[in-house]
């Protein structure tokens, strides 16, 4: 059965082997790379010419990416037939097509052209092309020229192409209030806030 | 039965984990962690996948591991998968080597073309 089939290669993708394929290179360069930089430390005095140093610098750092890009060879996708309602969490690229009524909070969320999001985007990088009503929360943001957004927008760095419609405030605080986590604090430093002044009006 | 307003299949990785209700007019592959329904035209919980909640479609495959029911008139179930709760079916396959635990009753195709139409009510 293709069924039978299908599930299998869905099933065993992540385990197997064959997912470096699809993402072509990155994982295999690391090995490589770092030969090659073992070799260009040795072989560097004779060719001089060749000693780009910058090169080896920028091809050592991918292992640490690398390693996460692994538990994202296959992006998430949400094609543009699915409609969730709920709170959506990755540990790993996403591309939403479809429509979301919720929060999502990803790495890097691509928002295509017919998506639609209802609800708070957190990511480290958000790439909008569709719509969204309600709040980016992102260290780097960029708005295509078919976005629609309705909301504020909290980033560190911003694009906006032209053509791109906002209807809110851009508020440059994502590295400032560190996101959720100390937003949370600040909320309950104002409840504990109220407490000691009700208290006081009590006495 | 339904309209194919197929797309292409949308895909949850290990990496996701969702609450809510999925509905979706194509194939859903999920490997990642879903809490909640899902309705869908095929669904698959591929290895590794985890469902907890009731599925509807017109057929599933499970590789994965669902707690809940299934609706579903096509069912396959692969030697990984680990079953808690029960499956509605009219043509079921199960693996050797699957864990199957709960029932899994027979309901005619009609039985299935109702709950297609309203499938929230019925979850």
């Amino acid at each position: 059965m293709s069924l039978f089939n299908r599930g299998d290669k869905s099933g065993s993708g992540p385990q197997q082997p064959e997912r470096p394929q699809n993402q072509t290179r990155p994982a295999p360069p690391p090995p490589q790379a770092k030969a090659e930089a073992v070799i260009l430390k040795t072989a560097e005095p004779p060719r001089p010419t060749q000693a780009e140093p910058p090169r080896p610098a920028p091809i050592v750092q991918p292992p640490t990416p690398t390693t996460a890009r692994t538990g994202a060879h296959m992006p998430s996708v949400i094609s543009k037939t699915l409609k969730i309602k709920g709170q959506l969490e990755s540990s790993e690229d996403i591309q939403i097509d479809g429509d979301i009524e919720g929060d999502v909070r990803g790495i890097n969320v691509k928002i295509g052209q017919n998506a639609k999001v209802k609800g708070t985007v957190y990511g480290d990088e958000v790439e909008l092309a569709g719509t969204i009503e309600g709040k980016i929360e992102s260290k780097k943001v960029t708005l295509t020229g078919t976005a629609r957004m309705t909301g504020d927008i909290l980033h560190q760095d911003i694009k906006i192409d032209s053509g791109a419609f906002i209807s809110g405030s851009l508020k440059p605080e994502y590295g400032k209030s560190d996101s959720k986590p100390t937003l949370k604090p600040v909320a309950g430093g104002a409840s504990a806030n109220v407490s000691p002044l009700s208290a006081a009006a009590r006495e | 039965m339904h309209d194919e307003a197929e797309g292409p299949p949308s895909f949850l990785g290990p990496g996701i984990s969702i609450q809510g209700v999925l509905e979706i007019t194509g194939e859903l592959v999920i490997s990642g962690h879903v809490r909640g329904h899902v309705a869908a035209i095929k669904l698959v919980i591929a290895a590794g996948g985890h469902v907890e909640g009731d599925v509807i479609a017109r057929e599933v495959v499970i590789a994965g591991r669902l707690d809940g029911r299934a609706f579903a008139p096509n069912v396959t179930v692969e030697a990984s998968a680990v079953v808690e709760g029960r499956i509605f079916h009219t043509n079921i396959t199960v693996a050797r080597g699957a864990r199957m635990s709960g029932r899994m009753p027979w309901r005619p195709v009609s039985y299935f073309e109702t709950l297609d139409k309203l499938p929230e009510v019925r979850l």
